[in-house]
């Protein structure tokens, strides 16, 4: 079956490239990017796919048990941009053609100083047997690197009113999960990448190692009153306790919960808050009103200009 | 028991040196020659394998090209985009660019022998004489000559932006680069190390070939490869063979040259002296580089079907196989005779 689908994906893939880009691209003399522009339609549909998936999995729990009402359609309309531009748009396009080329150079320089990357699997032999395992220690070593990035976002002045936009939302659903400055983007997809080609993630698992991280923080961002329970709390990251790290007291640096998918990170830092009868509202009182309510580009503009103002700090 | 190990078992000996008397139309001699055939037929079938290079899989896939079928796949690479045989033929040097190495895959059985570090290699090949292995890289814009005794690196020459295909003049002494990014074809003197020229030929040219005093090199973003001059340093006249004209090929025989055009999807069969189209074949899914069976059967890697294409040159049949993301590379094991 998953030969089959992968198959459908990569004829889907070749027949939008064939029709449409291809032919643009011979057009304007830019055949050159021919591969990227390949890969870039091969993950654009990876991502629907992704969008897809979380879609079906939150939108019915959202409206079986939500949290609030929705009263700000309009809010969740621009995180659904967000959404779009962040998983098909123009970032993931720059990414392919441009990040691409400086990781080659970057690994051809690291080649030619005789270092070779480890991977998991050439420090710890028996892994090599044990694909499944392997693949879980990659999601727990990037998980604790997110971790510290999204605590880092929190204690550093600029990076916290690049983030802030991601907490100025209070109509959070599913959707919120990809709200976010374009250079706090950048930034964590370089941070990702970097500890994934450090490690030695596999081109081939890192497709579906974002598909289920990028779906358990959807479904954490969720308008969904749930809690896993005493235990469940202690091994996931549910709504109820991400919802707590949106809460109104929850902003800058006196952030809780900031883990991503497994809450032992708060556990063990001390950074935990498993009240679990808790739905707080959310939103970020000190940010400015645009930030909350403003379309895509307002928002962006803001950021950028609290960004470089440091002294504006929320 | 398969009817090729009865038909093997069964041939009396000597029939080789009975096969060259003349046939007569005896039945003995028929049969004799319907069991030689069929003999041949089985031998090749059951050698030949099909090295493929799935380039964002990122992995490399063995085919049985008899029953289409993969026998073995070699994954955790990162993104593998040419191979080469080493002169001695006994290692397929295959190229995992963004993983900055080489790996030395044994052709008959597909054993990796061993990786070596290697800055960013794209596309490779030996000089003719077998001394030097020259590695362009595409996204580092660098040539690399290499003594092909040990992989030392005797010259990293800046090449411009994308350095992409190499060929070489008959006497191991120039090699000639495409540079996909300048629209132009490099030359490097092989013995001083150092760059030669650069001549314009066209956007995007990828594919090139060294054919009896002149280059060929397919022009990307046009319909045509250019034949160019490498004296004159000028572009002669164009072979038109459809949109995207991407890589050439000569058959093992010398009988043909076979290229490919990327946009149009079509493998353009061509007459070597007089640079004529003899036909074109359609081949949907963006035919890219090719290789030959010893059955005649061309082989081409479709890169945006996932599949790769068996063509008989007869019939003008096509056949396909799945074979992985963005095939790239292929290779057939064994090689048909020169």
């Amino acid at each position: 079956m998953f030969k089959t689908l992968d198959d459908w994906h990569t004829r889907l893939t070749g027949w939008i490239f064939e029709t449409f880009l291809q032919p643009a691209l011979y057009a304007t003399d830019l055949m050159n990017i021919a591969d990227e522009m390949l890969e870039w339609v091969d993950f654009a549909l990876f991502s629907i796919f992704g969008i897809i998936v979380t879609y079906i999995v939150c939108r019915p729990l959202e409206a079986w048990r939500p949290v609030e009402p929705v009263t700000d359609r309009r809010a969740i309309r621009t995180d659904i941009i967000y959404t779009l531009l962040a998983r098909l748009g123009i970032f993931p396009l720059l990414a392919f053609i441009l990040l691409s080329a400086i990781q080659s150079r970057l690994e051809g320089m690291l080649a030619d100083t005789g270092f070779v990357t480890p991977t998991l699997e050439s420090l710890l032999p028996f892994l090599q047997e044990a694909p499944l395992l392997t693949f879980f220690i990659y999601v727990v070593i990037l998980d604790f690197g997110e971790y510290w990035r999204h605590r880092l976002q929190h204690t550093i002045g600029w990076w916290w009113a690049l983030h802030s936009i991601h907490h100025a939302q209070r109509q959070m659903t599913f959707w919120t999960d990809d709200r976010n400055h374009i250079l706090d983007e950048t930034i964590a997809a370089l941070w990702f990448g970097t500890i994934a080609l450090l490690i030695g993630v596999s081109p081939a698992q890192f497709p579906l190692l974002l598909l289920l991280m990028r779906l358990v923080e959807a479904f954490s961002h969720g308008n969904i009153r749930l809690s896993f329970g005493r235990i469940g709390e202690r091994l996931l990251v549910s709504p109820r306790y991400h919802r707590l790290h949106h809460g109104v007291l929850s902003v800058a640096e006196h952030g809780k919960n900031y883990a991503v998918l497994f809450p032992v990170w708060d556990w063990l830092f001390k950074t935990a808050d498993f009240n679990r009868n808790t739905y707080p509202r959310t939103g970020d009182p000190a940010a400015p009103e645009l930030i909350a309510t403003g379309g895509w580009l307002t928002q962006q503009w803001i950021g950028f200009k609290r960004m470089i103002g440091i002294g504006e700090k929320a | 028991m398969s009817l090729c190990e009865i038909t093997h078992h069964d041939l009396p000996p000597n029939s080789g040196h009975r096969m060259k008397r003349p046939i007569i139309a005896s039945l003995s001699s028929w049969l004799m020659a319907i069991a030689l055939g069929l003999v041949t037929f089985c031998a090749s079938a059951q050698a030949d394998l099909v090295y493929v290079l799935n380039s964002t899989d990122p992995s490399i896939v063995k085919i049985d090209s008899r029953t289409g079928e993969e026998v073995r796949r070699i994954e955790g690479l990162r993104e593998v985009h040419h191979l080469v045989l080493s002169p001695d033929g006994k290692e397929l040097l295959i190229a995992d660019s963004v993983g900055n190495e080489i790996l030395f895959v044994e052709p008959a059985t597909g054993n990796v022998l061993r990786r070596e570090r290697i800055s960013n290699p794209y596309h490779l090949d030996f000089t003719p004489d077998g001394r030097l292995l020259v590695v362009a890289s595409l996204r580092r814009g660098q040539v690399d000559i290499y003594d092909a005794n040990g992989l030392r690196l005797l010259e990293r020459l800046r090449a411009g932006n994308k350095p992409s295909h190499i060929a070489f003049s008959p006497d191991s002494r120039i090699a000639y680069v495409t540079i996909q990014g300048d629209g132009t074809v490099m030359a490097i003197d092989l013995q001083e190390r150092r760059i030669l020229w650069q001549a314009p030929v066209g956007p995007e040219p990828a594919g090139i070939l060294w054919h009896r005093g002149r280059l060929i090199v397919g022009i990307m973003g046009r319909d045509h490869f250019a034949v160019l001059n490498p004296e004159t340093r000028q572009v002669e006249s164009t072979i038109r063979v459809g949109r995207g004209a991407h890589t050439i090929f000569p058959s093992p025989d010398g009988k043909t040259l076979w290229a490919t055009s990327r946009v149009q999807s079509r493998i353009a069969e061509i007459e070597p002296d007089t640079l004529q189209v003899r036909r074109f074949h359609e081949v949907p899914g963006g035919p890219d580089c090719l290789a030959f069976g010893p059955d005649g059967a061309v082989w081409a890697t479709l890169r945006w079907a996932g599949r790769i294409a068996r063509l008989d040159p007869a019939s003008g049949e096509v056949s396909t196989i799945r074979v992985g993301r963005s095939p790239h590379g292929i290779f057939v094991q064994p090689r048909a005779a020169q």
